[in-house]
Parts: C-alpha cells; structure tokens; sequence
C-alpha cells in the first residue's frame, strides 16, 4: 500500500490530478432535477468505441477490392472464429447508432435544451447526425452485396435530381457513370479513416461546448422554466447544490449502457438477420437488379418522400428545407420558454414530425 | 424503387431487352403461328391430335415446335415438309431413341445402356411408350407407376426402384431448400451447393436405370453423401444454439450489472 | 454504516461481473486474431520433381514458414526450412560452394544443414519428405 501511495503522490505533486478530478469529477455539480434521458449521449460515446473497435478488428480479415470484398467477408463471418460477432457487432450497432442518436435528438428537442446559449450543441450534434448517417451509408457498400450494390446505387441516385451539376455530382460521388469498383476505393476511404476522424473531431467539439456552457436544466419540476440568460455575456452555466458528476451521476450513465448493451445483444445473438435481407449474401451483380431493394430504414422516410412528389428535384428540396430549418431551428425559435406544455405550438410540430416521420418510414417500408 | 436517373434506366432497359430477346420463342406469336400449326391444328383426327397434345407439353412451354424434331420448313408451306428441307416425318420405333437423344443425349445414352434400351425393337419400351410423343411432360417420380408399368411386366421391381429414388428425392429437395434458407442467412453454402450439384447429377443418371440392385445400390450410396451435407447443416443449427445459450449468458450479465449499478447509484 | 457495507458488497459483485466481462470480450478477440493453426492451413506440400533444378534449390511456403528443397552436386534432394537459426532471414543456396549462405550475418550451413561459420547458434531443422513418381511431398 505504501507504494502505491508514494506512486499517486508522485503523479499528484507533477499534474496536480486531484484538483482536476474535483473540478471534473466530484465537484462537477449536474442538475438536481437531471433525468435518465440526459446518459444517452454516453451511450453514443460507448457505441461510437464498439464501431471503431469492431471496424478495426473488420479492418485486419477485409479486402478492399470488388472481387474480392464479398469473398472476404463471407469469410469472416463463416471461416474466421468468432468473426460472425465482430461483424455483427459492428452492422447491428450503427443502426443502434443512428436509433440512440435519433432519441438523444428528440430528447434535446423535447426539453428545449437546444435553445440559446446552446445553439452550437445543437449544430454540431446535428452535423455529427448527418456525418453518422454518411458513415453509415458508406459503410453499407463495403460487403459488395447484391444489396450493398442496389442500395448505393439509388442513394447515389438522387443526388443527380439536382439541376445543372447533379449528373456530375453523382458521377463524383460514384467516381464513374455507374456504381462500380471505384465507388467502393472512395467509399471506403471514406467509411474507414475520414468520416470516423471528422467524427471523433467533432465528439471532441460536441463535449467542450457541453463543459465550457455548462449542462441545462431539464424543465421539469421546476418553478421557472424561462431561458434566463441574457445574451449580454458568457455565463457557465453551474448548478449549485446539485448532484455530482462522480460518482452519481456516472452511475446513471453505466446503468443507461448496460440496459444498451442487453438490449443491443439481444439484437445480435438473437435477430441479427433483422437488418440482414437474403440480398446481403448474395454477391453484387452490376447486371441483375434484385427485385424489393430497400434503402435502411432510417432511410426509408427519405426514400418515401422522394416517391410522392411528382419530381424528384421537389422531393430533394423539401427534405433539403427541412433539414436546413432542424439544423437552423435554435436560431429560428428564439422563444425564451423551455417547458413543452407551456409551448403548444411547439409540442404539435414535435408529436406531427414524429408521426409524419414514422408513418412516411412505415409507408415506405410497405411500398 | 425510384432507380430512375439515366444510368439506372440504361441498365433496367438493356436488362429489358436482353429478357425480350430470350423470352422471344415463348410468347411471338409468329413462332406459334408456324405453317406445321397452321395447316395441322384445324385437322380432324390423327392429322391435328398431335398438335393438340403438344400445347400442353413441356415441350409447347419451352418454346419447342415441331420443326424443331420433325424438321422441314416453318415457314414455307410449300415446301414445309419436303425431305429436302430436312423434314425427318415420324421416326420407326427403332430410330426413337436416336431421334430424342438429339436434345436428351445423357438420358438416351443411359436408356440404351439399361434392360429397356437393351430391348428396343425386342418389345421392349422406346422414350414415347413411357413419355408420350406429344404430350410430353416434365417427369416427377410418378411416372413410375403400376399403370404404365404393368402395360409390359409386373410393378414390384418397379415399386422398389421407385421407392428408393423417392428416399433419395425427398432428401435432396430437403436439403436444397436447407442450403437456400441458411445461404440467406449467410451460411458459406459454395462447398454444400456443389457437392449437391454433383450428387442430384448422380441422381439424375439413375432414371433410366432399370435393374433393382444396382439403383438400390446407388441410391444407398448417394443418400450417404447427402448425409453427410445434411449432417454439416445440423453442426451450423447446433452451432447456432450454442451462440444463442452464450447470448443468453452476455444478456443477463448485462442485466443484472445494470441492476447492480442502479442499486449502488442508490447507496450514495 | 449498513449503507456503507452495501456499497462494498455491490462494488465487489460490480467488479467480478466486470472482470468477467472483460474476459467474456477478451476471448473472442484473441481468438479471432490468433494465427490459423497448422491443421487449417494444410500440412503438405507437393510440387513435381522437376521443379528442383539440377544443381539448384526451389523455394517453397511450408505451413506458414519458408521450406527449400536442394538437389546436390551428387545429385542427392535434401530438404530444410529455410529461416536462419540466428535472426531468421531467409538462406540462400550457393551453387559454387555447395553450401546454405544467410546473407544477414554470413552465417554458413553444409547441404546437411550444420552450422558451419558465422552466428548461427544451431543447425537447419531438416523437414521430412518423400518423393513418388516424380512427385515431392514435404510434410
């Protein structure tokens, strides 16, 4: 024991860890009033760890290459011991990613903590939405799959509905005319070392906003439930006589990635093939489109929308509005009040976007 | 599915017309509307009987007409069945054989070899005594039955062959729809598939084969082999259960440390 | 004080679960970057006769490791692998010398694969093998 003492007192002395710790730790004070919905952004941070780890183990038994990628993952899901896991670790997982990340989304929509100061928070947690989804897109090509091939095909399909460079701009993003073995060289140098780095660079960004802003209140429970912040300078905003970081609130945050992981397991051992149509086993055949080629489904609202509109330029223009206003939305609801109920407008357009959401993404898995 | 950009239309359309050109025989009216069909269909009796059968034949379906066997000219009514267009007429019993295993050269090589084409003009059956001239159709296992077979001998050998090639069937379809279901589920099925090819080909070959031991003989050895795909399916189910047993472990696990967690978040 | 001796209990059955699921990820890491094992990457070796050349030595993948075959000058096959016994570098056959050169550390081996000069601490391991019709089979 006294070793180690004389260890830690040898760190303390030169990086003074445990003025740090109290400041991070146990002095970093929460919210008396913080909810469970608060721990899914350490959900996110655990899954984003799971797929960077399972990428890089996928990364040693895959080959990059048209020929050879669906034989190189056949393999490692049938030759290479315990390579099924990995696998269906690292699929199953980014849809757990993008489903959390939708939630964690309507959680910070529904408590309004996307509201002024945190204007930032938000735009930079809906850019890594966005970049979470381009991940995932891209990551879907790699097995080269008759589903992989169609799927990437209609994806990349739309962007040439824009008018005078869309043709190129699809063109770009397959590097040729057609979906083919240059689309994967780019897609993959993109799913494997720039989108995790943009990523993680902007995890980085997403945390010091949340620490240098300080955590919002949830507007429950409390008796005032305005924005008080002025706008006139910056404020942290501290929570005196809260709970702390460490060791409680850590607790929550451990609690919410188990209950994660059982039910992310349950997903793996016991329905992996839900996200795996009988197109995913069978090899791409740039000559043979599959009959059914669906888009993911956090793709399918997008995929429906396209499909109603007469034009398909309409159909990119109005998701391209509606994304633009959820990106801008902490700059056009400036309304100081935080508390749902007492923002009707608000709390409609909440529940009619999700119904719209759900019910286009059902329309469109049934269509 | 909106694969309408230009690119995806191409390629639909190229698929299109490629599946248009293959499927011409089947539907073209001008290949049904040969002068054969024209002149024979509307006959009384022996004349337009044949055509009539055809229609209904495996034949009619895969776009095979008469000229296609009988030779001669489709297309020129005149001239339709002059010998010097090649019209071959109706075979003699004895040139049967020869006259399908034009198309069917594996079976008539098998037929001829067995105790039935040993016995070809000897009273012995030819390919249209068991399968029709006409109205042929595409065989399943029925075809060996007491009806046909007691027309020249009695059925006992014949139930017995048939009885194993049935064993044998069954297990073939059995495992093909096996290996399709676990190829979708991902399985590396290429080895099983393969193996199978080769032993439904084995199969195959046993159809004409009329002398008890040796199909009794075969059969028992070719159900073996498929055995043995049948026994590597078994190891991936029993392969899966024992992954599903090892997610039952990890679930708990993370259950109960869910609990544990929420309960010592409790005690401070 | 009942409190405090609940944490405890809960902290110690927290810390054998976390073990245990550490170990439980552990495994099927380990196991999937472990090196195939000789059985599944095939444990013989054939190529025709033909391919030692008089005088000459071939090369060849032995189960993951480097094999040469050497027909001598009097004619005779000798077979060893063909990872110096020093740093592991691959020896060469000198024709001339009739004898094995690792061009690392100029370490000399005679065609029976004893160390004859240079660093290397032991002999090449010679690999069993048999030829038929024309047929070498190493393994």
């Amino acid at each position: 024991m006294m070793i180690m003492k004389r260890i830690s007192e040898w760190f303390e002395v030169r990086l003074g860890y445990k003025e740090l710790a109290e400041k991070h730790l146990t002095g970093y004070l929460l919210p008396r009033n913080i909810n469970a919905w608060y721990s899914l952004g350490s959900v996110l941070l655990v899954i984003f760890g799971i797929q960077v780890l399972t990428g890089i183990l996928l990364l040693i038994y895959y080959v990059p290459d048209a020929d050879k990628a669906f034989r190189s993952v056949t393999a490692i899901m049938n030759d290479v011991p315990y390579g099924w896991l990995i696998r269906m670790c690292h699929a199953v997982g980014s849809n757990m990613m993008v489903a959390v990340l939708l939630l964690h989304m309507l959680s910070t929509l529904f408590m309004g903590s996307y509201k002024s100061p945190r204007e930032l928070n938000w735009l930079t947690g809906f850019i890594l939405f966005n970049l979470v989804l381009g991940i995932s897109l891209s990551g879907y090509l790699l097995p080269w799959s008759q589903l992989s091939f169609w799927a990437t095909t209609v994806a990349t399909n739309s962007a040439g509905a824009i008018p005078i460079i869309g043709d190129y701009l699809m063109q770009f993003l397959r590097g040729g005319k057609l979906v083919g073995p240059p689309t994967l060289g780019r897609f993959f140098a993109a799913h494997v070392a720039l989108l995790p780095l943009a990523i993680a660079g902007l995890i980085g960004a997403h945390l010091f906003l949340l620490e240098r802003i300080g955590v919002s209140a949830p507007p429950f429970g409390l008796k005032e439930t305005k924005n008080s912040w002025q706008g006139d300078q910056f404020r942290h905003e501290d929570h005196p006589g809260g709970i702390p970081f460490f060791p409680d609130y850590l607790l929550q945050d451990a609690t919410s990635i188990m209950i994660y992981l059982a039910v992310f397991f349950s997903v793996v051992f016991f329905s992996p093939n839900i996200f795996f149509p009988v197109t995913a086993f069978m090899p791409a055949d740039p000559f043979r489109t599959p009959a059914h080629i669906k888009p993911e489904w956090y793709f399918l609202a997008n995929y429906q929308t396209l499909k109603i509109f007469p034009s398909e330029l309409l159909g990119l223009m109005v998701q391209g509005a509606v994304m633009t206003f959820l990106a801008l939305l902490p700059f056009i609801d400036r309304g100081k009040e935080r508390h749902p109920l007492k923002r009707p407008i608000f709390l409609a357009c909440f529940v009619g976007g999700i119904i719209i959401y759900l019910g286009m993404t059902i329309w469109g898995h049934y269509s | 599915m909106r694969l309408h950009a230009l690119a995806g239309r191409k390629i639909l359309f190229a698929v299109t017309l490629l599946l248009a050109v293959f499927a011409y025989p089947h539907s073209s009216p001008a290949q049904m509307e040969t002068v054969c069909l024209q002149c024979h269909e509307p006959q009384p009796g022996k004349g337009g009987a044949p055509v009539k059968k055809w229609r209904e034949s495996i034949h009619a379906e895969n776009g095979i007409s008469c000229h296609d066997c009988h030779g001669g000219d489709p297309k020129d009514s005149a001239n339709a069945m002059s010998p010097a267009r090649g019209f071959l007429g109706v075979p003699k019993e004895s040139a049967i054989p020869a006259f399908c295993g034009r198309c069917h050269v594996g079976i008539s090589e098998d037929y001829l070899k067995s105790a039935h084409g040993r016995a070809l003009g000897k009273g012995g059956p030819s390919c249209v005594t068991c399968h029709d001239a006409h109205a042929t159709k595409k065989v399943t296992l029925d075809i060996i039955n007491e009806k046909l077979c007691s027309r020249c001998h009695s059925y006992d050998r014949a139930a017995e062959i048939k009885e194993a090639m049935r064993q044998t069937e069954t297990l073939i379809t059995g495992i093909d729809r096996s290996l399709q279901e676990y190829k979708g589920q991902g399985v590396d099925t290429d080895a099983r598939e393969k193996g199978l090819f080769a032993l439904r080909n084995r199969y195959h070959r046993l159809f004409h084969e009329v002398d008890t031991a040796k199909v009794k003989h075969e059969s028992s050895q070719i159900q073996a082999e498929l055995q043995k795909i049948q026994q590597s399916l078994d190891k991936v189910n029993e392969q899966r259960h024992r992954r599903k047993i090892a997610g039952l472990f990890v679930i708990g696990a993370s259950l109960l440390a869910a609990l544990l967690v929420h309960l010592l978040r409790k005690t401070v | 004080m009942q409190s405090s001796s609940r944490r405890t209990f809960l902290g110690i059955c927290l810390g054998g679960l976390a073990a245990a699921g550490a170990a439980t990820a552990t495994w099927p890491v380990i196991r999937y970057l472990s090196p195939r094992s000789v059985e599944e990457t095939g444990g013989k070796v054939s190529f025709p006769e033909s391919d030692v050349p008089a005088d000459g030595a071939k090369f060849f993948d032995f189960r993951g490791t480097t094999g040469v075959v050497v027909r001598t000058k009097s004619g005779q096959l000798v077979a060893f692998s063909a990872i110096c016994t020093h740093l592991g570098c691959i020896v060469q056959w000198e024709k001339d010398k009739q004898d094995f050169l690792c061009p690392c550390h100029a370490g000399r081996y005679s065609p029976d694969g004893a160390v004859i000069a240079g660093p290397p601490p032991k002999p090449l391991p010679r690999l069993p093998f048999s030829v038929t019709n024309g047929l070498i089979t190493v393994g």
